[in-house]
C-alpha cells in the first residue's frame, strides 16, 4: 500500500516544521510533563454499547486513572501523564473509522486503544496497520482477522477452535452423549459452529439438533421446545447477550432442563446474574478468569467494582482487555513510545498478565487456553481446563429457579 | 415428535399469534380508519414498555396496573399529536393519496424523534424484569403465565373492539367513516371528533401492548421497529381496517412461524414472514380475508 | 430564464462544486476528507433517489437493497476485476434488481409501494444471509483488496457529479417529462399515450444503479461487510429524509440538504448523536407540514406567507370570539 505523493510531501513539511519548532523552543518540545496522548473511539450509544461499556471502556478509564495516580505512564523511566482522547462511535463503522483517521492522521496521538467488536476491528485493523499503530484488541474474534496477517494487529481473545475445543474436551470428560446446538447467524456464530462441528468429529457425541437463528430474534421458545422434545444431555448455545438471556428465560418457561446448559456470550456478564437471579446457577458459557485466578486479577476486580460503584467486569473479555493494557504498559516502560518498537516488543515476548501468560504468533494469542465458565453460588467460576480452573464443573445443572 | 409435543408447538404458535394480534390492534385502527400509516407505532409500544418497567422497578407497581394508566396517557398523547400534526395534514392535502404519503412521512419523523428521545434518556442497554414468569402447566405442556396472560388480553381486547365496532353507535360511526369519509359526514357523524379519538385510541392500544409485553421481553429503545414490522405484516394479511381479519391473521402467522421454525430453523422465520407479506401485497392487496 | 441558460447555470454551479470537492484533499486532513466522502455519498444517493421518486412521487425505501447488492458485487469481484469494472458491476446488479422489483411492484401506489419496497429490502437482506450461510458457510465477506487511498474519494465524487448530471439530463428528456407526468396524474399520463410502465422501470433502474455503484465503492472502506451492515435500512431512511427535507422534486434540494446534514451530523454526531437524529425527525415533520416542497422551495414568498399567517391568527382569534356563529 503506497502513500500518494501529496501526503508524503505534507508529512515532510510537517516534520520539517515540527523540527524547526522543536529547535526554536527546545524546552517545550522536550518537556517531560508533555502528556502521553492515547486515543480511541468506542460505542457509547447504539447496539454495541452494551458490550463496549461492560468489557472495554471502563477498563480504559480505570487504566488511565491508575497510571496517572502513580505519577503517569512509565515511558522508559520517565513518568508522563496519560491524556485520553476519545469519541463515541455510535456503533457505526463509518463513524469509527473516521474518528481513528482523525486520531492517527491529524491528531497524531501517541497510542490508540481498540474499538469494540469484530466488525469495527475489521474496519480499523488495516487502517491502523497502515498508520503503524499497534492494536491489542480484546473483543475481536474471527479467524479471518488473524488470516489477514497484519503485523500491527493483535487479538487477545481465544479463537473459536480453542474455545470450542475446550468445550468439547469438557463434554467428553463428563460423559455427555447427546447435544443440541443453537447458533447465531453471523460471523461469530458461524465460525464457532464450524469449530464446534470440527471438534465433535473426533468424538462419539451425537448431535440431535442443529438450528440457526437470525439476528434480532424475538422468540426462541418453538425451537427450544423442539430441542426439549429430543432430550439431549447438553444444550450448546452460540448466542449473544440478548439471545443468551432470551434462551435462558424461555428454557425456564417451557421447562427445558438439560444436564448442561451452555450459552456462549453474555453468561460471563454481571447482567446475566442480575436478570436471571437464582436461575443463573449452574449455567455455563465462555469465561476465562475471575478474582480467584491470580492476585493481580483479584486486585483488578476489586479496583473495578470500587471505581464503578459495584459494577463488575465481565469474566471473559474484560480480563483480556485489562491484560492488553498491562502488555501495553510493560511495552511502553521497556521501549518508550516508538510504535514500531512497541509492536516488536508485543510480538516477540511472552507477557505476564492477570489472565496468565500471553504470547502471540502473528495476530493470535496462543498462550491462553480455551476455557469454560459456570455460575456457582453467585460467581462465574472457570471450570475447564483443569490447569486454570477455579472450581469443578457441577453437572447436572439444577432446575431453573 | 410426540403428539403432546405437537400440541405444545401449535399452542405456543397460537400464543405468539395472540401477542402479534395485540401489537397490531393499534396500527390497524390508525391505518384502517384514517389511512395514517403510523410507522412510529412500535416506538410508542416501546414507550409503554419503558413506563411499565420504570413503574415496576422504582415504584413496585405491577404492570397489570400500569398498563391501563399507560393506555389513558397514550390516548391523550395521541390526541395531542393528531392536533399538532395530522389535523393540518388533513386540511392541506389535496387528495387522499397525498395525505397518506405525507402522513407516512410525518410518522417517519416521529419514529426518529421518539426512538432517539428514549435512547437519550435511557441509553442503549437492555433492561428487563420478571413478572409472572412461573410456568403454568396446561395439559402436560408448559407455558409462562405472563405469555398466557398476554394472549388472553389480546383476545379479550380484540373481541371487545370487534363487538364495539359491530354493535355500538360509535362503532357504526367508525365503520361508516372507514367506508366513506364524505358520506359519513353527510349523515352527521362528527368526523372532527372521531378522527383524533381513534388515533388516540390506536396509540393507547400500542402503549398498552408495550406495557404488557415488558413482562416477558427485554426492552431497549431499539425494540420498536420489529414490532412495527410485525404489526404491518399482520394488518396486511388480515386486510387493513378489519379487526377480525387481523386477529385471524395474527394467530395464523404465529402458527405458521412455529411450524416453520420447527421444520426448518429460526433462520427461516424472517424469510417466511416477509415472503408472505410481499406475496399478499402483490396478489391480494386487500388482505387474505376480504371478500 | 430560458432553458439553455438554466442548463448553463446548473452546469456551471455543478462544475464549481466539483472542483471544490476535487481540491479538498489538498487542504484538509484525512478526517475532513472522510467527512466530505460521506457527504458526497449522500449527495449521490439522494440526488439519484429524487431523480425517480421526486418526479413520480413514488416513495421508495429500497435504497438499502441496491446499496447492499452493489456492496456485495464489489466484495465478490474486487480481487478479480479492475476497480472501475467492479463499480460498474455493482451498478449493473442493482439496476437488474430494480428491473425485477419494479416490474413486480410498480403498479402499486403510495403507501403500498413504500411498504413493499421496505419489505423487499428486508427480504433480500435475510435471503442473502441465508444463502451465504448455506452456500458459503459464512455470513460476511472480507475485502482483501485495498485500492489507492484517493480512489474511493474520487470515485464517489465522480458518482455524485454523475448523479446530478444525469438528473439534469433526465429532466430535459422525454423520460423526465414522462416521470413528471406520472407524478402529476398517472392516469392522465397513460391516456395521453405515455408508456408509464416502461418509464417507471427505467427511472427506477437508473436511480438504483447509482445506489449500487456507491455501495460497491464504499464497501472497501469497511474491509468486512455482512448483510446487517450493507443492507442496513438506515442508509435508505437517511437518503429519503435528506431528499424530502431538501425538496425531492427539485434538482438542488437534495444536494443542499446532503451538505447541510453532513455538516450538522459532524457537529452534533460525535457529541450529541441522539439530538442530531431527533432534530432530523422533527425537521422532517415540520417540513412535511409547513414546507411540503422541501428546503429548495423556500422562497421569500413563503416566508412572507408564514409571517402573515402568524400575524393573522392573533387578531382573528380576538375577532372570532366576538363573531356570531351563523354556520
Amino acid at each position: 500500500m503506497s502513500t500518494p505523493p501529496s501526503s508524503t510531501r505534507r508529512s515532510t513539511v510537517q516534520a520539517l516544521a515540527a523540527g524547526a519548532a522543536g529547535l526554536a523552543v527546545p524546552s517545550l518540545a522536550r518537556s517531560q510533563s508533555a502528556p502521553v496522548r492515547v486515543g480511541y473511539a468506542i460505542a457509547r450509544t447504539g447496539p454495541w454499547a452494551g458490550g463496549a461499556q461492560v468489557s472495554q471502556e471502563p477498563n480504559f478509564l480505570m487504566w488511565a486513572e491508575q497510571q496517572n495516580a502513580a505519577g503517569g505512564l512509565d515511558v522508559k523511566g520517565t513518568r508522563r501523564r496519560i491524556e485520553l482522547v476519545s469519541f463515541d462511535d455510535r456503533s457505526e463503522i463509518e463513524t469509527c473509522i473516521r474518528s481513528y483517521e482523525k486520531l492517527m492522521g491529524s491528531d497524531k496521538v501517541d497510542l490508540i486503544l481498540p474499538p469494540w467488536g469484530s466488525n469495527a476491528n475489521f474496519a480499523l485493523a488495516p487502517l491502523a496497520n497502515r498508520f503503524g499503530y499497534p492494536m491489542l484488541a480484546p473483543t475481536a474474534l474471527s479467524r479471518k482477522l488473524i488470516d489477514m496477517h497484519l503485523p500491527y494487529f493483535f487479538s487477545l481473545l481465544q479463537q473459536p477452535d480453542r474455545m470450542m475445543g475446550a468445550l468439547v474436551d469438557m463434554l467428553v470428560a463428563n460423559g455427555v452423549k447427546t447435544i443440541a446446538i443453537l447458533y447465531m447467524d453471523d460471523l461469530f456464530g458461524l465460525e464457532n459452529f464450524a469449530a464446534l462441528n470440527a471438534a465433535l468429529k473426533k468424538t462419539d457425541i451425537r448431535v440431535v439438533e442443529r438450528k440457526g437463528y437470525p439476528l434480532g430474534v424475538k422468540d426462541l421458545a418453538p425451537v427450544l421446545r423442539t430441542i426439549k422434545d429430543q432430550n439431549p444431555d447438553a444444550f450448546i448455545g452460540i448466542t449473544y447477550p440478548p439471545d443468551t438471556i432470551l434462551a435462558s428465560k424461555q428454557s425456564k418457561e417451557i421447562g427445558f432442563n438439560p444436564k448442561l446448559f451452555y450459552a456462549s456470550v453474555g453468561t460471563a456478564f454481571q447482567l446475566y446474574r442480575n436478570v436471571l437471579g437464582a436461575g443463573a446457577e449452574g449455567v455455563s458459557g465462555m469465561g476465562s478468569w475471575n478474582a480467584a485466578t491470580s492476585p493481580g486479577a483479584k486486585a483488578y476486580f476489586q479496583a473495578h467494582t470500587a471505581k464503578f460503584g459495584g459494577k463488575e467486569p465481565d469474566r471473559w473479555a474484560s480480563g483480556h482487555c485489562w491484560a492488553g493494557l498491562e502488555i501495553l504498559t510493560q511495552a511502553v516502560a521497556k521501549v518508550g513510545l516508538d510504535r514500531k518498537a512497541i509492536r516488536d516488543y508485543v510480538a516477540k515476548n511472552e507477557h505476564k498478565t492477570i489472565i496468565g501468560p500471553v504470547r502471540f504468533e502473528g495476530s493470535e494469542n496462543v498462550a491462553t487456553p480455551g476455557s469454560v465458565g459456570q455460575w456457582q453460588n453467585g460467581e462465574f467460576e472457570v471450570v475447564w481446563p483443569r490447569s486454570i480452573a477455579t472450581a469443578q464443573l457441577v453437572m447436572p445443572k439444577p432446575a431453573w429457579k | 415428535m410426540s403428539f403432546g409435543a405437537w400440541l405444545e408447538l401449535i399452542a405456543s404458535g397460537l400464543i405468539t399469534g395472540g401477542v402479534y394480534a395485540l401489537v397490531a390492534l393499534g396500527l390497524n385502527l390508525q391505518y384502517g380508519l384514517m389511512r395514517i400509516l403510523n410507522i412510529a407505532h412500535g416506538e410508542f409500544l416501546m414507550l409503554g414498555a419503558f413506563a411499565a418497567w420504570l413503574a415496576y422497578t422504582y415504584l413496585g407497581v405491577s404492570p397489570l396496573l400500569t398498563a391501563p394508566i399507560v393506555f389513558v396517557l397514550m390516548v391523550v398523547l395521541g390526541l395531542l399529536i393528531h392536533r399538532l400534526a395530522f389535523r393540518r395534514l388533513a386540511a392541506t392535502s389535496p387528495d387522499l393519496d397525498v395525505f397518506e404519503a405525507r402522513g407516512l412521512m410525518v410518522a417517519f419523523g416521529l419514529m426518529f424523534l421518539v426512538q432517539n428521545f428514549a435512547s437519550l434518556v435511557w441509553g442503549g442497554e437492555l433492561r428487563g424484569y420478571d413478572y409472572l414468569t412461573d410456568p403454568v402447566s396446561v395439559g402436560g405442556a408448559q407455558f409462562a403465565a405472563n405469555k398466557l396472560l398476554l394472549a388472553a388480553v389480546a383476545l379479550a381486547v380484540s373481541v371487545a373492539l370487534i363487538v364495539v365496532l359491530r354493535r355500538s353507535l360509535l362503532g357504526k360511526g367508525v365503520r361508516a367513516l372507514m367506508q366513506s369519509p364524505v358520506g359519513a359526514q353527510l349523515v352527521g357523524i362528527d368526523t372532527a371528533r372521531l378522527h383524533p379519538l381513534m388515533f388516540g385510541i390506536g396509540l393507547g392500544l400500542s402503549g398498552l401492548a408495550g406495557s404488557l409485553l415488558s413482562m416477558t421481553y427485554a426492552i431497549s429503545p431499539a425494540i420498536g421497529e420489529p414490532y412495527t414490522v410485525t404489526a404491518l405484516i399482520v394488518i396486511t394479511l388480515g386486510g387493513f381496517g378489519s379487526m377480525t381479519g387481523s386477529l385471524v391473521a395474527a394467530l395464523a402467522l404465529g402458527v405458521i412461524e412455529a411450524l416453520g421454525t420447527h421444520f426448518g430453523s429460526p433462520s427461516l422465520k424472517p424469510l417466511l414472514s416477509y415472503g408472505l407479506f410481499i406475496a399478499v401485497l402483490l396478489w391480494k392487496p386487500n388482505g387474505l380475508f376480504k371478500r | 430564464m430560458s432553458g439553455r441558460r438554466i442548463l448553463g447555470r446548473d452546469l456551471s454551479v455543478l462544475a464549481v462544486l466539483a472542483v471544490i470537492a476535487l481540491a479538498l484533499p489538498a487542504w484538509v486532513n484525512e478526517f475532513g476528507v472522510s467527512m466530505a466522502l460521506t457527504c458526497l455519498m449522500y449527495v449521490a444517493l439522494s440526488s439519484s433517489w429524487s431523480l425517480f421518486c421526486g418526479a413520480t412521487r413514488y416513495l421508495s425505501l429500497a435504497t438499502s437493497a441496491f446499496f447492499g447488492i452493489g456492496a456485495y458485487a464489489g466484495a465478490l469481484t474486487l480481487g478479480e476485476l479492475p476497480w472501475l469494472a467492479a463499480i460498474a458491476l455493482g451498478a449493473g446488479a442493482a439496476a437488474a434488481l430494480a428491473v425485477v422489483m419494479g416490474s413486480a411492484v410498480l403498479h402499486l401506489r403510495g403507501t403500498y409501494f413504500a411498504v413493499l419496497t421496505f419489505g423487499m429490502t428486508e427480504l433480500i437482506r435475510h435471503a442473502v444471509t441465508f444463502a451465504e450461510k448455506q452456500i458459503a458457510g459464512t455470513v460476511g465477506r472480507v475485502l482483501v483488496f485495498v485500492p489507492e487511498p484517493g480512489t474511493v474519494y474520487l470515485t464517489v465524487l465522480a458518482l455524485a457529479v454523475l448523479a446530478v448530471v444525469t438528473s439534469i439530463a433526465v429532466r430535459r428528456s422525454r423520460l423526465g417529462l414522462a416521470l413528471a407526468g406520472i407524478g402529476g396524474d398517472e392516469l392522465r399520463a397513460q391516456t395521453l399515450g405515455v408508456d408509464t410502465r416502461r418509464a417507471k422501470v427505467i427511472g427506477f433502474a437508473i436511480s438504483a444503479a447509482f445506489a449500487g455503484a456507491v455501495g460497491a465503492a464504499m464497501s472497501v472502506r469497511w474491509t468486512y461487510i455482512d448483510p446487517a451492515t450493507v443492507f442496513n435500512p438506515f442508509i435508505g431512511f437517511q437518503t429519503v429524509l435528506i431528499a424530502l427535507i431538501g425538496g425531492a422534486a427539485t434538482l438542488w434540494g437534495p444536494l443542499v440538504a446532503a451538505i447541510v446534514f453532513s455538516v450538522l451530523a459532524e457537529a452534533l454526531r460525535l457529541q450529541l448523536p441522539q439530538l442530531y437524529m431527533m432534530a432530523l425527525g422533527l425537521l422532517l415533520i415540520l417540513s412535511v407540514l409547513y414546507l411540503p416542497g422541501g428546503l429548495a422551495s423556500l422562497r421569500p414568498g413563503i416566508l412572507i406567507g408564514w409571517r402573515d399567517a402568524l400575524l393573522a391568527r392573533r387578531p382573528a382569534r380576538r375577532a372570532g370570539a366576538g363573531k356570531v356563529r351563523d354556520a
